[in-house]
């Protein structure tokens, strides 16, 4: 399993780094780990995705969704109380693809490096 | 070949994470929005309840801070300083956004935010000469040293708070913006004053005026256009003397050449909604015995809210109202033994001077047979993503020359004649804020006429009452010594003569202190009658609202804080008293349809309230909207000439008084139409449009609906307004709630011992859209109910309304 250590590391490393943070984490543990695109892709997007989704309905919960709510519509939602569910799946989205694609490219790093010695 | 392939597929997730972090347009950077650590889910509050304290550098002792159940802050602090440090500071807790972005729109610097889509507000705002005024008020801060603390000791504060803000805490609309917070400076409390002068006193009619004077000659304008209503309820009750020695009066040029201007904008009716109510009824009149005061400003309704409510305690003062974001003290509301309030005079405090300039450098201008220099001001104007623009603006001795060439398309510059300088009353050196320190300290009637010399602009009424059972009101401020009608039109400014000749002396201003009838009341109406000797200005807000307060107080006897209450909530219509009658007897019935029929026999048995379900209001408003632009959009809207319609008071007398005038006639048609042509026509226009619109007749067409109020985002951000309003009320009703404009605050303060105040405003004391107190407090507005202020004695008094306490440490 790749994704649980990312997951791991993002969560911890966030608190203190920018959220960009979690492309070169990513990056890191594919380089490290990963078997092959797929694989690497997989687990750098799912450890974003759910790790973006929790901490996202972590902080919407106790606001009762309100500003998520009012969030969406500002993205043109009509004005559904469901409108915050979307807005976490957006957020996950969003982390789950920059891990996912920087994982992907730490995977074909790892070929290379390993190629070249 | 590998390293290039890896380099590619690396370039990637660089290039994604790049463009998630970039903001496009009006879309925030996406990663770092929706970044559930720092994006705006941590925007998202819980209800904090925890007692807190803060250690924080500056302070001179510890501050208490009590919040209730609305997140109101009650002050308690040792000294001036801190108390207006901890001002400062709890008002950017709350609105700090909103205190940015309005001092950035009215400094003209919105451009560094947004871009170039601003270029041409923010010039706008800079060669009205905003930041001007707001330098000068800075300069005559000096003179008034306790003023000049409390100004910086807010600024003190709004920075400790901006001192503690991490990116993650920044507000929301910064992310979305995707901008940083700036240091406070005591400027930003000056444009914000400016500010209100631009929206209470810094329209301009006279352009219009010019246009249609030139089309339609003198007789014809001062007949359209008269310098006193038909019928008035002046602020100062008629026959009230004035006891003071009047001052000689100044008298015009022998001649007066108004230059015509061409425009090829379209005419629009006055804008109405920004003017206010208040009154005050001496004791004997209330249940009590001791007065009650009232006032409900009207201005255009926002989210944040326009006002922040707040107690301030600190030896010497305990006051209790609402401030302005951004400017220390309370603006409107009480203390122990007095109270006050605020509506709008309408001045004539701008006027536009034709420049004759000596060539096109704009150097030398002509003035009393010599020239004289212009001084050159430069304003630069950074631009998000572009060059900065420095833009040159000369300034005569009027002030400045507001457009050389103007914009081709740009509405707020729709009045503005080019090549003519601006004398505003916001441009002269001010410190208004000493108005509201001193009435904050204030203990009775002499307290109270002091603290109103030291304000200048924009002229209010300020309505006062106190525990000694006095009431008063005092239309005041800085304004402008006249000749009669001085200022109506464009002026010549190469003649001294129509320069401003001094000002009414503050003690003259039309004034009345427990007059006969046992209560004082505003509603933007005419200050006094024709006795008053000095000009003040030539028209002023419609009779409607005025007359009914002052109607209903009339008759107001063993009066409570209810009674008040239900008269800022009147939705009663004077107008459809006056001409509802009669536009229904002149309706042929056998002209209309079978619906048409159904809709009169509505309108006819109406009530006359714009109660949020009468369908009678939806009827009658769009009704007489369409005959006031069907009576004089033929005459007015002209493609050459920008001009505007007569006022509604004049148009009800035409059509209650002069029924067979020709202005009733359509003259772009070659048939002689009457007034009762066009109320019938209108009227099936109206029924029509409503049908269109909602179908046929059926409960959409109740007023609410119709109308649509509702409190938009001050950024126009969708999602974070508040959605419409389902509630009555009328630009011509008390409750003068239109779209968008409308009761702002509503305040009741019944005096006595002790003081017991009642409010609510549209919204809520957090400026944060993921606040719990965004828009807490609408909902008691909408239903027309107040709020008990809650007036604190000291910092450690009980309440089970109190929710938290604070404590700011000197550190």
């Amino acid at each position: 399993m790749l994704s649980g250590p990312i997951l791991l590391a993002c969560l911890i490393l966030q608190f203190f780094l920018p959220w960009w943070i979690i492309g070169p984490v990513a990056f890191l543990f594919a380089l490290w780990r990963a078997s092959s695109g797929k694989h690497a892709f997989r687990a750098g997007f799912s450890a974003a995705f759910i790790l973006w989704f929790c901490m996202a309905i972590i902080k919407s919960f106790p606001n009762h969704n309100i500003l998520a709510n009012r969030v969406g519509q500002m993205f043109m939602l009509p004005g559904l109380k469901l409108n915050w569910l979307i807005m976490a799946f957006v957020a996950a989205l969003i982390g789950g693809l920059a891990a996912g694609l920087s994982a992907f490219a730490g995977y074909f790093w790892r070929f290379l490096i390993r190629r070249d010695t | 070949m590998k390293i290039l392939k890896a380099t590619i597929i690396l370039l990637l997730p660089v290039a994604l994470i790049i463009i998630l972090n970039t903001k496009a347009g009006s879309i925030p950077p996406l990663g770092k929005f929706f970044d559930p650590y720092r994006g705006f889910w941590n925007n998202a509050e819980q209800h904090a309840t925890a007692d807190d304290a803060i250690p924080l550098k500056g302070l001179k002792g510890d501050v208490k801070i009590t919040l209730d159940d609305h997140m109101i802050p009650h002050i308690f602090a040792q000294n001036d300083y801190d108390l207006y440090f901890a001002q400062g500071y709890m008002t950017a807790m709350h609105r700090l956004w909103q205190m940015d972005f309005q001092s950035r729109y009215a400094g003209g610097r919105l451009s560094e935010v947004v871009g170039e889509k601003a270029l041409e507000l923010d010039r706008y705002q800079r060669r009205m000469g905003m930041v001007y005024g707001a330098e000068n008020m800075l300069k005559e801060l000096e003179k008034h040293p306790e003023i000049k603390a409390a100004i910086y000791a807010y600024a003190d504060g709004v920075n400790a708070y901006i001192k503690t803000l991490k990116p993650a805490d920044y507000p929301i609309e910064f992310k979305i913006l995707d901008y940083k917070p700036e240091k406070w400076e005591p400027i930003n409390t000056a444009l914000l004053l400016k500010l209100m002068s631009a929206t209470l006193a810094g329209g301009s009619d006279e352009l219009y005026m010019s246009n249609a004077l030139k089309k339609f000659g003198k007789e014809t304008i001062d007949n359209l256009f008269p310098d006193v209503p038909f019928r008035a309820d002046p602020i100062i009750p008629a026959g009230t003397k004035w006891d003071f020695k009047r001052l000689p009066l100044p008298m015009p040029p022998d001649s007066q050449q108004a230059e015509e201007f061409l425009s090829s904008v379209r005419t629009r009716q006055k804008k109405e909604g920004i003017g206010s109510n208040n009154w005050a009824i001496s004791g004997s009149k209330t249940a009590s015995g001791y007065p009650l005061l009232a006032n409900d400003p009207h201005l255009e309704l926002s989210l944040p809210s326009i006002w922040y409510q707040v107690q301030l305690s600190a030896p010497g003062s305990n006051s209790c109202g609402v401030s302005i974001p951004g400017a220390p003290c309370v603006i409107i509301g009480f203390n122990q033994d007095i109270a006050w309030g605020v509506t709008n005079v309408d001045a004539d405090v701008l006027d536009f001077y034709k420049i004759r300039f000596r060539d096109s450098a704009f150097k030398e201008y002509r003035y009393n047979n010599i020239w004289k220099k212009t001084q050159p001001r430069l304003e630069k104007i950074v631009v998000r993503g572009g060059a900065t623009i420095t833009d040159t603006v000369f300034y005569t001795h009027h002030g400045p020359v507001v457009y050389t060439s103007k914009p081709a398309r740009f509405s707020k510059a729709q009045n503005v004649p080019q090549g003519y300088a601006m004398r505003w009353i916001a441009h002269d050196p001010s410190a208004d804020v000493a108005t509201f320190y001193y009435l904050n300290r204030a203990h009775n009637y002499s307290d109270y006429r002091k603290a109103l010399t030291y304000y200048t602009a924009p002229a209010q009424n300020f309505v006062f009452a106190d525990n000694e059972n006095n009431i008063a009101i005092t239309a005041n401020g800085y304004i402008p010594m006249k000749w009669h009608g001085q200022g109506k039109y464009l002026l010549d400014g190469s003649l001294p003569e129509n320069d401003w000749h001094g000002r009414i002396p503050a003690e003259q201003n039309p004034y009345v202190r427990n007059p006969k009838r046992n209560f004082v009341s505003s509603a933007n109406q005419p200050s006094a009658d024709n006795t008053y000797p000095y000009y003040i200005n030539w028209e002023f807000s419609g009779y409607e609202r005025a007359h009914r307060i002052n109607t209903r107080l009339t008759t107001m006897s063993k009066a409570d804080v209810d009674s008040m209450r239900a008269l800022q909530n009147d939705n009663y219509s004077v107008l459809a008293k006056e001409v509802l009658p009669l536009m229904t007897q002149l309706v042929n019935t056998e002209l209309l349809n079978a619906s048409q029929r159904r809709a009169l026999n509505i309108v006819k048995n109406w009530n006359m309230k714009f109660d949020a379900g009468q369908i009678g209001a939806s009827i009658f408003e769009i009704w007489q909207k369409n005959l006031y632009n069907r009576i004089w959009a033929d005459d007015f809207n002209d493609k050459q000439a920008f001009m505007r319609f007569p006022s509604r008071d004049r148009t009800v007398e035409l059509l209650t008084r002069e029924p067979a005038s020709h202005w009733f006639d359509d003259v772009s048609t070659p048939e002689k139409e009457t007034r009762e042509d066009l109320i019938i026509a209108s009227f099936k226009t109206a029924v029509d449009s409503l049908e269109r619109r909602f179908g046929p007749l059926n409960k959409k067409w109740k007023w609410a609906y119709v109308k649509q109020s509702r409190v938009s985002h001050l950024a126009k951000i969708g999602g974070f307004g508040s959605g419409v309003l389902l509630n009555g009320g009328s630009k011509t009703s008390v409750n003068a709630l239109g779209e968008s404009h409308g009761p702002s605050w509503r305040m009741v303060v019944a005096l006595g011992k002790p003081v017991k105040g009642f409010g609510v405003f549209p919204g809520g004391q957090s400026g944060n859209p993921g606040s719990f107190y965004y828009d807490d407090m609408i909902d008691t507005w909408t239903k027309g109910k107040l709020n008990e202020l809650l007036f604190l004695q000291s910092a450690s008094q009980k309440n089970n309304r109190i929710i938290r306490h604070l404590t700011l440490q000197k550190q």
